[in-house]
């Protein structure tokens, strides 16, 4: 059993180490200086969950969102990382110990923190550094747009829920006693009193909760069509007046049980399909998170700092190493290195030039550049990307459910049936047409069929959650049995997404040793360690031993150097290192991401790839034999592309597509009326994702294609997809047994309402026992593999 | 019989109270955090838990 590192758990190469990266030690030492030790005492961390190791250099600006209120500052921030109730209480303890801490509270249901302090709006970013250097991720988000909206409504059902609750269980007490006797056996006017209390409790209460029916109701005629909650809202203001009509006359049917008990029942089918859809997040605050706040604008020989919104067309923008592009442009002066993940997936430098084209958000890496602003900051890619998004997801919500399906034919002949009721019985009497009419709306009112899909996909998600994928709405679940064309982006969604370290070797063609392989590692992992380069990170993730402690410089774009017992050490690209040997290309072994390492006069070469995602060939061949279809669309380089999609054997490939093309071969897709899933991670998936009938994505991806995505898979392995898809088509299933039960129960006690031999206790018998027979078959779900 | 009539309605204003109080709490938002809520009961306070233990060594 191999050591596990002090801090995060994951494991420890080397048995002399307690910590398995630089990020746990600090961690580790910050948390046991501010004296909370106890905490590792006290942390649950579940053994399968993906875990946050801490990265030490990231740094985020959050000091937009900071809110002001009389002299004190206040922000919400997203935490990931959190796993348990340790968690919450290291951060709060952390920053409650902070100068000027206010209030630091952790709202774990949501996983985000608030804290208010006093001071300087800066010292917010001080706050959140600290947190993120003990591992947790932090992001800023607009509180008021998020959880306005959403928390209403959930208060809404949530209070006329619990009314109803309450009215259900006073009125079932007064109802036990009517249902078993008559008014013969206990004297009419006790037998009175008890359904006089009845209608009072019920009135107030039907009122109260029965709003969300009648005013869904009502948007339904008035768009012109009928859904569930006509027949409910029908059966409701019948059931009542035929009730209070009975109690005037010290009759002996009432159904207010009957009645408030369905809207209970309703009621919570109705929250927890809430609860199964949880919106996606702003995204318009995620992409402002993506651009530059600032940019720095020459004019009349001055440097002026502009917010993003007031630069414009033709403006010159002077971008410094290792800041954010701040709007589209062209380069008329400089020459760097960008990282353009943004557009084309790949983190990645890519070389720039007089002329190349920038976009904003991108990252200026290597030197400062001057650029021409070529699109104002609303006609930015960024930009067109975010609205396209927009749009497209406003788009999809047009997707008819299962259940409005039913009720499409379901209602109108309800109406039907109660209408043939009522005129049957008219030669009896006005009010006994009316009773029976009334009863046979009630019989075959859908309050199991109002919870038979909910129960079902509640059950199924929180299944999925336990197993770290996460199910942000129930429709993608019906969706996903039916859909036959899966596409794939490459890079993070079926590699890693990361270079990794393949192979080291000597220039002049000579065998390395195990040792020899070890110290060269050793070498670079100790030049590399403070480098933020994607190469460095790589280099440094693959070497877990212990590093030198060398005086690394730095030169942005070139590579790094020291000395070290007497010889020059250096790492990076060729001419950096000075390197004499001509060495064939057949050393690269077609690979484009490499370094060199030169140690005095040995030359070495080091060889980088994104790996695939170990089970990214077995899953694919499952979907074949599946006969699914599967596409391959990436922004990368063709014969990056062609080479994974041979290793993969996907046939259909397509490479060097921007953001808007593959959005564009979507829409094409979607023109005949095809169906398909789309998995991507980047920000240059985001309008494919936005696109899909259903979209799945990774807790490793950018934020925004995560809030697009339906579906997040929080962990490396593509596996989850097949087993999306077998549980999909399980849960389908009952989905479909369930309503089959609940319409087979009204069907059968149709002819007892007809016949007029629906008693209030045979009502209410029905309703509880249909929608229990619903909630057991549901259960079926919880118990198969 | 007549009993009823006041128990009925006692009955029910003794309910209407739990109702009460139930709205209130989903108003005073401790339904926004079960998870957290439920944790928190165990959490020491730092500064007591220094407090005591000075206490023991006195």
């Amino acid at each position: 059993m191999k050591k596990q590192c002090l801090h995060c758990l994951l494991e420890v190469q080397n048995a002399d180490d307690d910590f398995c990266c630089l990020g746990c030690k600090t961690a580790y030492k910050i948390i046991n200086n501010l004296g909370f030790s106890s905490y590792y005492d006290l942390r649950q961390i579940d053994e399968k969950e993906r875990k946050i190791r801490p990265k030490e250099d990231e740094e985020v600006d959050i000091s937009e969102f900071v809110k002001i209120e009389n002299n004190k500052k206040s922000i919400t921030l997203m935490v990931q990382g959190l796993h348990c109730a340790a968690c919450v209480w290291l951060i709060e303890s952390i920053l409650k110990k902070q100068k000027s801490v206010n209030l630091a509270r952790v709202n774990l249901s949501q996983k985000t923190l608030t804290i208010i302090w006093e001071g300087e709006v800066a010292y917010g970013n001080h706050l959140a550094h600290l947190i993120s250097q003990i591992g947790y991720k932090l992001l800023p988000f607009d509180v008021e747009i998020l959880q306005k909206a959403e928390k209403k409504y959930d208060d809404k059902i949530l209070r006329a829920m619990a009314v109803a609750g309450f009215g259900a269980g006073n009125i079932m007490l007064l109802s036990i006693s009517l249902w078993f006797s008559d008014s013969l056996d206990m004297g009419p006017i006790t037998h009175n009193l008890l359904q006089f209390f009845s209608c009072l409790i019920a009135i107030p209460v039907l009122l109260f909760s029965s709003r969300p029916f009648f005013s869904s109701a009502y948007r339904a005629i008035k768009a012109g069509y009928p859904n569930m909650d006509l027949p409910i809202s029908l059966a409701i203001v019948l059931a009542s007046a035929v009730s209070i009509l009975q109690m005037l006359k010290n009759a002996n049917h009432i159904y207010f049980d009957s009645v408030v008990m369905l809207i209970f029942f309703l009621l919570i089918g109705r929250y927890l399909d809430l609860k199964a859809r949880k919106k996606a997040f702003e995204i318009a605050s995620e992409f402002t998170l993506l651009s530059a706040s600032f940019g720095r604008i020459l004019l009349d020989e001055k440097i002026v700092t502009l917010p993003i919104k007031k630069i414009e067309k033709d403006m010159i923008l002077l971008v410094a190493a290792g800041e954010k592009i701040a709007a589209d442009g062209v380069v008329i002066e400089g020459e760097s290195e960008v990282d353009n993940s943004m557009i084309n997936g790949e983190s990645l430098p890519q070389k720039l030039v007089k002329n190349s084209a920038v976009f904003a958000g991108t990252i200026n890496i290597t030197m400062p550049l001057k650029i021409r602003v070529s699109k104002a900051q609303d006609e930015s890619l960024m930009a067109k990307i975010l609205e396209f998004v927009q749009i497209a997801l406003s788009k999809k919500n047009s997707y008819v459910r299962l259940a409005d399906n039913l009720s499409k034919f379901y209602t109108p002949a309800i109406h039907i049936l109660a209408l043939l009721t009522f005129i049957f019985w008219f030669a009896d009497g006005f009010e006994i047409a009316l009773m029976n009419a009334t009863a046979v709306l009630i019989i075959t009112c859908p309050c199991a069929l109002a919870l038979a899909v909910p129960i079902v996909q509640t059950i199924t998600i929180s299944r999925f959650i336990k197993r770290g994928i996460l199910i942000k709405s129930g429709e993608a679940l019906e969706k996903i049995s039916k859909i036959d064309i899966i596409i794939f982006d490459k890079t993070g969604s079926l590699t890693l997404g990361k270079p990794q370290l393949k192979a080291i070797k000597f220039l002049d063609g000579r065998e390395l040793s195990a040792e020899q392989k070890n110290y060269y590692l050793q070498i670079a992992a100790s030049l590399s360690a403070r480098s933020r380069h994607i190469i460095s990170r790589a280099i440094s993730n693959s070497y877990m031993g212990n590093i030198l402690l060398l005086d690394a410089k730095e030169e942005r774009g070139f590579g790094l150097s020291a000395w070290f017992e007497g010889k020059e050490l250096r790492l990076g690209k060729k001419d950096f290192c000075l390197i004499k040997n001509n060495f064939s290309a057949e050393i690269l072994e077609n690979n484009l991401l490499n370094c060199f390492l030169k140690i005095g006069d040995e030359e070495l070469i080091l060889l980088f790839e994104d790996k695939l995602k170990e089970d990214a060939f077995a899953v694919i061949s499952a979907l074949k034999k599946q006969n699914k279809k599967i596409i391959l669309l990436s922004g990368d380089l063709e014969n990056t592309t062609a080479r994974i999609a041979s290793n993969l054997k996907i046939d259909e490939f397509y490479f060097e597509k921007t953001p808007l093309e593959k959005a564009e071969f979507l829409q094409n897709l979607k023109v005949q009326n095809k169906k398909f899933i789309m998995v991507g991670d980047g920000i240059n998936d985001a309008p494919s994702l936005a696109l899909a009938d259903v979209s799945i994505s990774f807790s490793s991806a950018s934020d925004i294609a995560q809030n697009i995505a339906d579906i997040v898979i929080c962990n490396e392995k593509l596996q989850p997809i097949l087993q999306l898809k077998k549980d999909s088509q399980k849960s389908l299933q009952l989905m479909k047994q369930n309503l089959i039960i609940a319409l087979i129960y009204n069907i059968v006690a149709l002819p007892f309402a007809f016949l007029g031999h629906v008693t209030p206790l045979f009502a209410a018998l029905a309703m509880s026992s249909s929608s229990l027979l619903v909630l057991f078959n549901s259960l079926r779900m919880s118990k198969s593999k | 019989m007549s009993v009823l009539i006041f128990l009925i309605p006692i009955t029910l204003a003794i309910g209407l109270l739990a109702l009460a109080a139930f709205l209130w709490t989903l108003k005073n938002k401790q339904y926004d955090d079960l998870e957290g809520a439920s944790q928190r009961i165990l959490f020491d306070d730092i500064d007591e838990k220094k407090n005591d233990e000075r206490k023991k060594q006195k």
